[in-house]
C-alpha cells in the first residue's frame, strides 16, 4: 500500500528522532527533586518548635534518631562519622539540605538525593547541633540578592567554580571518584555555605578569597542564571557541552538525514503514464497509480522512464 | 519565449551538446548513493548561513566591553570576536538560529563525509579507477576537519579558547620545530592578537574555496568515470542502470537539498549548540572544566586522553613529548593509510582491474571485518573524549573510566573484526540473507536437529540476489581483504583497453547510438525476462564508453 508508506516513513523518521533526542536529553538532564518527601516516623517529633529551647529539644530527638548513629550522641564523631562540634550551622545545614545526609551508604562522596527532612527539622537539628558547642561558620540569614551583580558573579563562577563545576554549572567528575556536583537546582543559601564550608573534596573560600559581596554575586548568577539559563535557543542538551552536541549531530543530524536519504533514494519515476516534461505534477502522486509498486519497490531493475525518446 | 532564450543562449554558448549530455545522465537507484549528497547540501547550508554570519562577525581580538540585553555579560571586558558573536545570538535578527544552524550543518557535514567514506570503502567503490576520487574525498574530510574546528574556534569564548590553548601545545609538541612553528602560525607566543583574524581568513576563504574547489574536482571525476552501481539485473560492468539526471534525478536531488536544509533548520531551532553565552569570553588564566572538541575532533581529544605518559627524553631534556604520539602521529598515519588504501589493497590482492560494479560488503569478509574494526577503533576514542561526562553520569570513578578506555581502545578493535568477519560469512553463506520479503521454514527434526528451508520464491524476491561465486584463486590471493565472490570480470578485455588507450573510456564513442534503441547509446531497452514473470517495465542502461552527442 503506497500510500500507507507515504505516511508512514515520514512519521517514523519523526517519532525516531524524537525519541532519539528524548533519549539523549533524558540522559544529559539532571533531574534533581528538591521536594521533601515526608518520613512517616520523624513526622510525630516534628510537632513542638515554638521557641528556642523546643526547637534545641526537637533538634535533640531527630538528631538521635537519624545523626548519633555516626556522629555520636553528642556530636563528637566516631570512626564512622567525623566531629560536628564547634562546625557550626552553615555545614550541617548544606549537607542536610542537599540530602548528602543523612547518608544512604557509606561512600567517598554523597550525592545528591531526595531530602527526607522537612525544612523545619532541618532548622531543629541545625539548633541542636550548633547548641551543642558555638562557633564556625553560621547559617546565613536575610540574604538578599537585590542589589547583587550578575556579571561580577559570572567572572567570579569562571575564576573559582567553573574549573570543577563547569562553566554550565552541569558538573562533572574529578580525579579518584570525587566529584563536583550540578548546580542546576541549588538555592542561593546553599551556594553562600559551600562557598565559606568547602564540603567535601571543595575548597573552602575565606571572605579573603570571596568577598560577602562577591559571594552574594555568584550566588545571584547560580541561582538565576545557571539554575534559569537565559536558554534561548532550544533544548540546552544538559549542558555538558560538545560530547552531547556531537551525539546529536551524529544519531538525529546525520541519522535523520540517512533515513531521508533512505526515503527519496530509491524514489523513481514509475508506471507508463509519466512523460518528462509535465513539470507541474508530484512525483509522488504517480507512485499511486503503478500498478506493481509496493511488492519491492527498492529493486534496480524497475527503475524506469521515458525519457528516452527525447 | 524560454525557448527563444534558449536558442539565444545557445547560439552563442553551444550548450546543447553538453547539456544534452548532463540531462542524460544516469544516476543508480540506491539510496546509500545520496549519501553523499547530504555533504554535499549540508555544505550548500555551511556557505549559506556562513555568508550571513560574515555580514556579522568580527574578526578582532580589541578588547572591547560588551553593553546589551544579556545581563552577566554586561560591562564585562571581552574581544570584539566575542562581542560580535553575542550580538549575533541576542541582538541580530536570526542572528541565532543561523549560527545554531551553521554549527549543526558542520556537525552533519564532516558525519556525512564519514558516511560517505565508509559506503566507498565497505562497497569497494574506491578501486581503479577511481583512486584517484578517493584521495580526493579524504582531502575534503581533512580540510573539513580543519574548516570545523577553525570555525569552533573564532568565537573566542573559554571553551573554544581552551582548544586553541591544547592546539597551540600540539603545535609545539612537533620535535624541534615545534616552538618555531607554533609562533609562525600565532604570530607570537600563545594567545596573542594575530589568532582571530588568521583563522577567520583561513575559515571564510581558504579552507572553503579548498574544499569547493575540491568538490567540483570530485563531481567532475564522478560524470568522467560515470557512476558505479551494485550489481543487480542488466547492470553489468559496462553499463549504468538507473534514472537519468531529468527529470527524475533533478526532482530527487532538488526535493532532498530543501530536506537537509529543513532537518538543519530544524535542529538550529530546536536543539541549543555552542551556548558560547555561557561560556564566558576566554582569558587565558580562566579555565573550565567539561571542555571537548566537536565530536570530528572528539577522537584526537580521547587519544590525548588515554594516552599514557611516556616522553622521550634525552640528556635531560625533552625530545618528544607524549602530546606528540596520539596528537600528530595518530592523525598522520590515519589519513595517510586512508589515503594510500587503494593502492595497499591492489598490492595485497593484486587486483588491478578496473571495477565499476560495487562489493557487497559481505562479498569481502576481511576488509569488510578490517573497516569495522578501525572504525570501531576511532568510535572509542570519541567516547574517550567523554571520560569526565561518562564518569559523571555512570557515578563511576574517573580513573576508573580512563584505564577502562585504555584497555577498551585494544580489546574492541580485536573483538569487532572477527565479530564482523563472522557475520559476513554468515551472510555469505545464506542465499537471500538480508532480504526481508521471503519467509524461511524453521523445521525441528525427530533428533532434535534444526533445518531452514526457505519458502516458495514470490514474483520479484530474487531480484537482487547475487550468486554466490567460487573464489578463483588464480586471480586473487586469500589475503587480508578477503575472497571476492562477485563473478571475476572480463580482466582480458580491461586489460587489453587500459594496454590501448590507459582509461576504460578509450573505446572510441558510437555517436549514432543517441536517440537510437538499442543496446548501444542511450536507449531504452525492454527486459521482461528477468523479473521472474513480474511485469516491469523498461530498463534505462547507458554503456560506460557512452559519451552523447
Amino acid at each position: 500500500m503506497p500510500w500507507l508508506r507515504r505516511i508512514l516513513v515520514p512519521l517514523a523518521v519523526v517519532v525516531i528522532a524524537a525519541a532519539l533526542g528524548t533519549f539523549v536529553i533524558g540522559r544529559a538532564r539532571v533531574t534533581a527533586s528538591s521536594t521533601a518527601m515526608q518520613n512517616p516516623g520523624l513526622r510525630l517529633t516534628a510537632a513542638s518548635r515554638l521557641t528556642s529551647r523546643g526547637l534545641i529539644a526537637a533538634g535533640r530527638t531527630l538528631y538521635t534518631q537519624t545523626c548519633s548513629t555516626c556522629h555520636g550522641g553528642d556530636a563528637q564523631g566516631s570512626a564512622l562519622g567525623t566531629d560536628l562540634q564547634g562546625l557550626g550551622g552553615a555545614a550541617v545545614d548544606l549537607w542536610l539540605t542537599t540530602g548528602w545526609m543523612p547518608l544512604r551508604t557509606p561512600g567517598l562522596q554523597p550525592a545528591n538525593k531526595p531530602v527526607n527532612l522537612t525544612t523545619a527539622q532541618i532548622n531543629e537539628i541545625v539548633a541542636y547541633v550548633v547548641s551543642i558547642k558555638p562557633g564556625g561558620v553560621p547559617v546565613p540569614t536575610n540574604i538578599s540578592l537585590k542589589g547583587a551583580s550578575a556579571s561580577e558573579g559570572f567572572y567570579m563562577f569562571s575564576l573559582n567554580c567553573a574549573p570543577c563545576h563547569t562553566i554550565t554549572g552541569a558538573g562533572d567528575a574529578l580525579a579518584e571518584g570525587f566529584r563536583a556536583p550540578s548546580l542546576h537546582s541549588v538555592t542561593p543559601t546553599q551556594v553562600l555555605e559551600a562557598i565559606r564550608t568547602g564540603p567535601s573534596n571543595m575548597p573552602r573560600f575565606g571572605p579573603g578569597d570571596i568577598s560577602p559581596k562577591e559571594a552574594l554575586d555568584v550566588a545571584l548568577y547560580v541561582t538565576k542564571y545557571i539554575k534559569h539559563p537565559a536558554d534561548i535557543g532550544g533544548i540546552g542538551l544538559g549542558g555538558v557541552g560538545p560530547v552531547a552536541e556531537g551525539f546529536v549531530g551524529l544519531f538525529v543530524g546525520v541519522g535523520v538525514c540517512l533515513l531521508a536519504a533512505y526515503w527519496v533514494g530509491d524514489r523513481t519515476a514509475r508506471g507508463d503514464g509519466e512523460a518528462h516534461g509535465e513539470g507541474g505534477e508530484d512525483e509522488s502522486d504517480h507512485e499511486g497509480d503503478a500498478p506493481a509498486a509496493g511488492v519491492d519497490d527498492r529493486s534496480y531493475s524497475e527503475t524506469t522512464s521515458d525519457t528516452a525518446d527525447a | 519565449m524560454i525557448d527563444g532564450l534558449y536558442d539565444w543562449i545557445d547560439d552563442r554558448l553551444n550548450i546543447s551538446g553538453g547539456g544534452r549530455k548532463m540531462v542524460n545522465k544516469i544516476f543508480p537507484d540506491h539510496w546509500s548513493f545520496m549519501i553523499g549528497e547530504i555533504a554535499l547540501y549540508s555544505f550548500v547550508v555551511l556557505l549559506a548561513t556562513g555568508v550571513f554570519l560574515t555580514l556579522y562577525f568580527v574578526p578582532s581580538s580589541t578588547d572591547v566591553v560588551y553593553h546589551g540585553p544579556y545581563i552577566p555579560l554586561d560591562g564585562v571586558h571581552m574581544s570584539e570576536a566575542y562581542l560580535s558573536t553575542i550580538n549575533l545570538s541576542f541582538s541580530v535578527r536570526c542572528g541565532l538560529l543561523m549560527r545554531q544552524m551553521h554549527h549543526w550543518a558542520a556537525n552533519i557535514f564532516i558525519g556525512a563525509i564519514v558516511v560517505h567514506m565508509c559506503r566507498v570503502f565497505f562497497t569497494g567503490g574506491f578501486r581503479r579507477p577511481r583512486e584517484l576520487n578517493w584521495i580526493i574525498g579524504i582531502n575534503m574530510l581533512i580540510f573539513a576537519i580543519f574548516n570545523g574546528f577553525l570555525g569552533y574556534s573564532l568565537p573566542d569564548d573559554l571553551v573554544s579558547g581552551t582548544g586553541i590553548r591544547i592546539s597551540y601545545s600540539i603545535l609545539e609538541s612537533l620535535p624541534l620545530v615545534g616552538p618555531y612553528l607554533a609562533n609562525l602560525l600565532f604570530g607570537g607566543a600563545f594567545p596573542g592578537n594575530a589568532l582571530i583574524p588568521r583563522f577567520f581568513i583561513i575559515h571564510v576563504l581558504i579552507l572553503p574555496a579548498l574544499i569547493a574547489g575540491l568538490l567540483g574536482a570530485h563531481l567532475t571525476l564522478l560524470v568522467r568515470q560515470k557512476h558505479t552501481q551494485f550489481k543487480g539485473p542488466g547492470a553489468t560492468e559496462h553499463n549504468v542502470v538507473g534514472a537519468p539526471m531529468w527529470p527524475t534525478f533533478m526532482a530527487k536531488t532538488q526535493g532532498f537539498l530543501f530536506l537537509i536544509a529543513g532537518i538543519t533548520a530544524l535542529l538550529g531551532a530546536a536543539v541549543q549548540i555552542n551556548p558560547i553565552w555561557l561560556y564566558g569570553p576566554y582569558k587565558p588564566y580562566l579555565a573550565t572544566y567539561a571542555v571537548q572538541p566537536d565530536w570530528y575532533m572528539g577522537w584526537l581529544d580521547g587519544a590525548l586522553r588515554v594516552m599514557p605518559h611516556w616522553q622521550t627524553v634525552i640528556g635531560g631534556r625533552v625530545i618528544i613529548p607524549n602530546v606528540f604520539w596520539p596528537a600528530v602521529v595518530l592523525p598522520g598515519v590515519t589519513f595517510t593509510v586512508l589515503m594510500m588504501w587503494p593502492f595497499i589493497e591492489q598490492k595485497i590482492t593484486g587486483d588491478r582491474a578496473d571495477h565499476q560494479l560495487l562489493e557487497r560488503p559481505r562479498d569481502r569478509p576481511k576488509r569488510t571485518a578490517l573497516g569495522a574494526a578501525v572504525l570501531s577503533f576511532y568510535f572509542v576514542l570519541f567516547g574517550a573524549s567523554a571520560t569526565d561526562v561518562l564518569a559523571n553520569y555512570l557515578n563511576v570513578s574517573l580513573n576508573i573510566v580512563l584505564t577502562t578506555f585504555q584497555v577498551l581502545v585494544f580489546v574492541v578493535p580485536l573483538a569487532t573484526y572477527p565479530v564482523a568477519l563472522r557475520i559476513c560469512r554468515e551472510f555469505q553463506a545464506t542465499p537471500g540473507a538480508g532480504k526481508t520479503k521471503r519467509h524461511n521454514i524453521v523445521i525441528r527434526s525427530a533428533d532434535g536437529g534444526y533445518s531452514t528451508v526457505p519458502t516458495e520464491a514470490r514474483p520479484g524476491d530474487t531480484l537482487r540476489e547475487l550468486e554466490p561465486v567460487a573464489l578463483d584463486a588464480s586471480i586473487y590471493l586469500p589475503a587480508l581483504v578477503g575472497s571476492p565472490s562477485y563473478e571475476p570480470v572480463d580482466r582480458a578485455g580491461i586489460g587489453a583497453r587500459a594496454a590501448a588507450g590507459g582509461t576504460y573510456e578509450a573505446v572510441s564513442v558510437d555517436d549514432e547510438a543517441e536517440g537510437a534503441e538499442g543496446d548501444q547509446g542511450l536507449a531504452a531497452a525492454t527486459t521482461g525476462a528477468e523479473g521472474g514473470g513480474r511485469a516491469r517495465s523498461r530498463v534505462f542502461r547507458i554503456p560506460r564508453n557512452y559519451r552523447g552527442g
